[in-house]
């Protein structure tokens, strides 16, 4: 193993974009000493550190787990503090997220996100909840692992900037939201499948997906989303099917 | 002036934010609970947290030998019936977490698997794989989010607690989005903001962690406790301070120097046979004299020793360690299943913090607080790996119980004055947001209070390097008005944002520094080399920093002694 | 620089309106012909081939109603450069569709179907090709006059 901490120029073109000061987004371009190990993420806090403190951009954990970084870069949606700036030349494209409204820079509004996420209910729904006194549910590890990959999001929303239905159907729940309803609908302790598998067939239908595929490999976490939205499309079927022969009581 | 009315005010999304909330909300369905955070709480730095948290689970395993553990740990240091109550509420609360859809790891029976971590006699850490904090996180989110009464405040940075006739009554909150200050009003606020690890230049805290909600107590006159009590974990990556979880010695890494030595091996190093199993304080200092003696290994970030894995196998590794594995292999290039971990100590954990009893109220009435913000204190001197966790929920859970009761015994509060508060606020931020002239850029100011902070308040400390690192403390304060502002966008300005937040750096460092020199004998996790033993004649107390205006005064608070007696801390 | 495309001017828009004012969404920059998103296209472009295949299946079944000779004038047609050519690009497509559809089927499978869990992906692999080349040889052999 051996990391090189020497420092290469690379050039850095930036999205800028002030709504009080700019018609419409610009670029900026800035040239960073970049050592080989950085990630995009060390450059852009030596941007705004050294060079132009009003770029506004989001981060936190830098160890890919709180989600607040992603961008696009170089026209690809990357997890910023993940992205190592070895795997690009000499020039480095940032640019918000694909598909969101910019507020500033680099800084996407997510609200919209945010209420397809809810919309989804996406907490353990049951009939009767057992009190704290009572123990802990049994769960097998086999139960665990039926929903452990889709429980891994950290919506970091790299997968809606990827989806190209995102782009053109404003209603589409999204990856992420359909991921996180099924992880709870495939929770052994969960009861709710019924009412999410509505919200599935409602206005965000997850029949919109069209299988591109690119969430999932886009994906830092390597959820694979689209696992999820085709599975959930067969059980919204399913449950449709079985409702029509079964009337349920109102949940 | 925007005001914005509820009942309780939370300042913190994390867990012990949301777990506050929650409590709130069942303990009186009827009240409106504000949740103001600087970020989305999925963003909070709970995510980050990986081994697990603590509660008995076993048969083999007793409230009484959880509370000891935590005492011993503290070195006597915390208040025992915080502890007491800690140990008990403990199951209950990772109980209901787990019903709350945590999808905590399982043994092959179903029930729920627990994993040996430092300093505990036996198995009770509760795990999630090996990202639990991300777990618990999401799981208390999305829980949360099905209570219409939990209104949030998303990336709305609280700058101000707002007192009323001798009351904390609400929250002055900057609208990060927006660039306009709000009035949050209502009966009570909990903090639980979180540690201070930024001030350190070396630290497995992310870029949140600035000890926002300690300087808004501070600066409202209560007492921040045992602030010199700054935990040091062992393992963190060399360069970026990224943490590698104690569960990696649960699950039975070993730790080698330069020579291959197996070093905790040495006596003197007090870790007896528990060797990696040891409290964080002691480990970290054997690393630390490891190094200084030459037996570290060099690298291209300094000197570190190895945390080896190899010898747990592919299987284990990916199965209970997943994260590690990618951790290593992204951020050193190791790949942990052939390779030892290149590690150091770095700044991890605050003990110290706002200081409250067991309610988690101050003695401001109607200001609670939860967690990291907090010093209970249930860590004392030194906190035991995986405790943190469990203790947001625990005390997150009291304090929204305690701050609704509080609320329906006071009245809201003059309106008007509030929003006057708030105004002065507003014009504050506003005559410096862009126009602050100086030749001093934020990052500049940082580093050098963060390499103060390394110089005195360190794995191990003296009297004198504290005071030269107060020095340059005090020297990086000074020219704090001095940094000039350069962003005048309202819209989304982090410029501000990382401004306000030295400031509050600047004040956790200070009390830091001071409470260190004061306290002149070795406890927990504060090491002096040139006062090497404990002294519990003089120094069994708490160690309190009250802010004034000519300048913070230090004084002293008694621990809550109980049924175990101080004695020596040996492992 | 890559030329930035605006999306539907409402993606991922919430609810309410922001209270700032924002610059619009953009397409993902590689859309529609960079990266996997052609591969995506082409793939969701088969349906117009579907289309245009539905259209010549109807006219031919058209004819068959309209008596002996218009059908064998349709069979002359159909012999045409450019009917033999959409039917080559017709089995292209059916193909492409297929081999995707089929290697999405593994991963679609919920975790569990009633009590049983879904057999491993060479089970799936094994019955689809299978019974797609089996049910190919079979109408081959039927209209090559070999059975039936």
């Amino acid at each position: 193993m051996s990391i090189s901490i020497e420092k290469h120029k690379k050039t850095f073109v930036v999205t800028r974009f002030d709504p009080d000061k700019d018609e419409v987004p610009k670029t900026q371009t800035y040239e960073v000493p970049c050592q080989d190990d950085w990630k995009v993420l060390d450059a852009l806090n030596f941007i705004k550190d050294e060079i132009d403190p009003t770029l506004s951009y989001r981060w936190s954990c830098r160890m890919e787990v709180c989600g607040s970084c992603g961008m696009s870069v170089n026209g690809e949606p990357k997890l910023t503090c993940k992205d190592p700036i070895k795997s690009y030349g000499d020039t480095i494209e940032v640019a918000p997220l694909a598909n969101f409204p910019v507020v500033r820079d680099l800084v996407i509004e997510f609200d919209g996100f945010m209420e397809k996420f809810q919309s989804v209910k996406p907490w353990i729904i049951r009939a009767k909840e057992k009190a704290a006194e009572e123990g802990t549910y049994r769960q097998t590890p086999a139960e665990l692992d039926e929903f452990k990959q889709f429980s891994m999001c950290i919506n970091c929303m790299l997968c809606y900037a990827a989806c190209p239905v995102v782009a053109n159907e404003p209603e589409f729940l999204g990856p992420a939201a359909i991921t996180l309803g099924h992880r709870y609908n495939s929770d052994s302790r969960d009861e709710g499948a019924a009412e999410r598998n509505q919200v599935f067939r409602g206005e965000g239908t997850v029949f919109s997906c069209s299988y591109a595929n690119e969430c999932s490999e886009v994906c830092p976490k390597d959820v694979d989303p689209a696992a999820a939205v085709n599975q959930a499309k067969f059980n919204a079927v399913i449950d449709w099917a079985t409702s029509l022969v079964l009337p349920r009581g109102s949940k | 002036m925007e005001v914005l009315r509820h009942d309780i005010i939370i300042v913190g999304g994390g867990a012990a934010g949301l777990r506050a909330a929650i409590a709130a909300v069942e303990a009186d369905p009827g009240i409106s609970v504000a949740m103001v955070s600087k970020v989305y709480p999925m963003r909070s730095h709970t995510v980050s947290a990986e081994g697990g948290a603590a509660a008995v689970a076993r048969d083999d395993d007793s409230i009484e030998m959880h509370g000891y553990d935590t005492v011993k740990g503290s070195d006597f240091l915390g208040d025992q019936d915080v502890i007491q109550y800690f140990a008990e509420e403990a199951p209950k609360e990772l109980t209901l977490l787990e019903h709350w859809g945590c999808p905590w790891s399982r043994n092959p029976d179903g029930t729920v698997a627990t994993r040996a971590f430092g300093g505990m006699t036996t198995k009770r850490t509760w795990y999630a794989t090996d990202k639990v904090g991300f777990h618990l996180l999401h799981s208390l989110f999305q829980h949360s989010m099905q209570f219409p009464q939990i209104v949030r405040y998303d990336e709305n940075f609280v700058t101000k607690l707002l007192v009323e006739d001798g009351a904390v009554r609400g929250v002055a909150a900057l609208d990060i989005r927006e660039g306009v200050m709000r009035a949050i009003v209502g009966r009570s606020v909990i903090l639980a903001t979180g540690g201070a690890g930024r001030c350190f230049p070396f630290t497995t805290n992310g870029n949140i962690k600035t000890g926002d909600g300690m300087s808004l107590a501070y600066r409202a006159g209560v007492p921040l406790k045992d602030m010199e009590f700054l935990q040091y974990h062992p393992t963190g990556l060399p360069g970026t301070g990224i943490l590698i979880t104690e569960a990696t010695r649960g699950e039975g890494g070993r730790l080698f120097n330069a020579k291959g030595e197996r070093f905790l091996e040495n006596s003197d190093y007090g870790v007896g046979s528990k060797l990696e199993l040891g409290p964080r304080d002691m480990i970290a200092r054997a690393i630390y004299q490891e190094i200084q003696a030459g037996n570290g290994i060099p690298g291209p970030y300094g000197k570190v020793v190895h945390l080896d894995l190899t010898h747990l196998g592919k299987e284990l590794l990916e199965s209970r360690l997943p994260f590690v594995l990618e951790l290593c292999r992204t951020y050193v290039h190791v790949d942990p299943v052939t390779q030892p971990i290149p590690i150091r100590p770095v700044a991890h954990y605050m003990m110290g913090g706002v200081d409250t009893n067991i309610d988690g109220a101050t003695d401001l009435p109607g200001l609670y607080a939860a967690g990291e913000v907090a010093s209970v204190s249930l860590n004392g001197a030194n906190r035991l790996g995986s405790n943190s966790l469990t203790e947001c929920l625990v005390f997150g859970a009291r304090a929204g119980r305690k701050a609704v009761e509080f609320a329906k015994g006071s009245s809201e509060g003059n309106q008007a004055s509030l929003g006057a508060q708030a105004e002065e606020e507003a014009a504050r931020i506003d005559a410096i947001r862009g126009k602050q002239k100086g030749g001093e850029k934020i990052c500049q100011v940082r580093h050098e209070m963060a390499h103060a902070m390394e110089e005195g308040c360190g794995v191990y400390r003296d009297q004198e390097s504290m005071k030269l690192g107060l020095a340059d403390l005090l020297k990086a304060k000074g020219r704090y008005s001095d940094i000039a502002l350069e962003d005048s966008s309202k819209i989304f300005n982090t410029e501000i944002i990382a401004y306000l937040e030295l400031g509050n750096m600047l004040d956790v460092a200070e009390a830091m520094s001071l409470a260190a020199l004061e306290r002149k004998e070795s406890r927990g996790a504060h090491a002096c080399s040139d006062f090497p033993d404990r002294n519990d004649q003089d120094y069994l107390h708490h160690s309190l920093v009250h802010f004034e205006p000519g300048g913070p005064r230090v004084g002293k608070k008694a621990v809550t002694l109980g049924r175990w007696e101080p004695e020596a801390r040996k492992y | 620089m890559r030329p930035d495309v605006p999306a539907h001017p409402h993606a991922m828009q919430p609810s309410k309106p922001g209270s700032t004012r924002t610059a619009p969404p953009m397409r993902p920059a590689k859309f529609p012909a960079g990266g996997n998103y052609l591969r995506y296209m082409l793939f969701d472009a088969t349906g117009i081939v579907y289309m245009l295949a539905g259209l010549v299946a109807l006219g031919i079944v058209w004819q068959l109603g309209n008596g002996e000779a218009a059908w064998a004038a349709q069979m002359q047609r159909l012999s045409n450069p450019i009917y033999v050519l959409f039917h080559l690009v017709c089995l292209a497509s059916v193909i492409f569709v297929g081999v995707r559809f089929f290697s999405l089927f593994p991963k679609a499978q919920p975790p569990r179907i009633g009590p049983a869990k879904p057999p491993p992906a060479v089970v799936f692999f094994v019955g689809l090709y299978g019974a797609w080349i089996g049910i190919t040889a079979l109408l081959v052999a039927v209209l090559a006059g070999g059975i039936f």
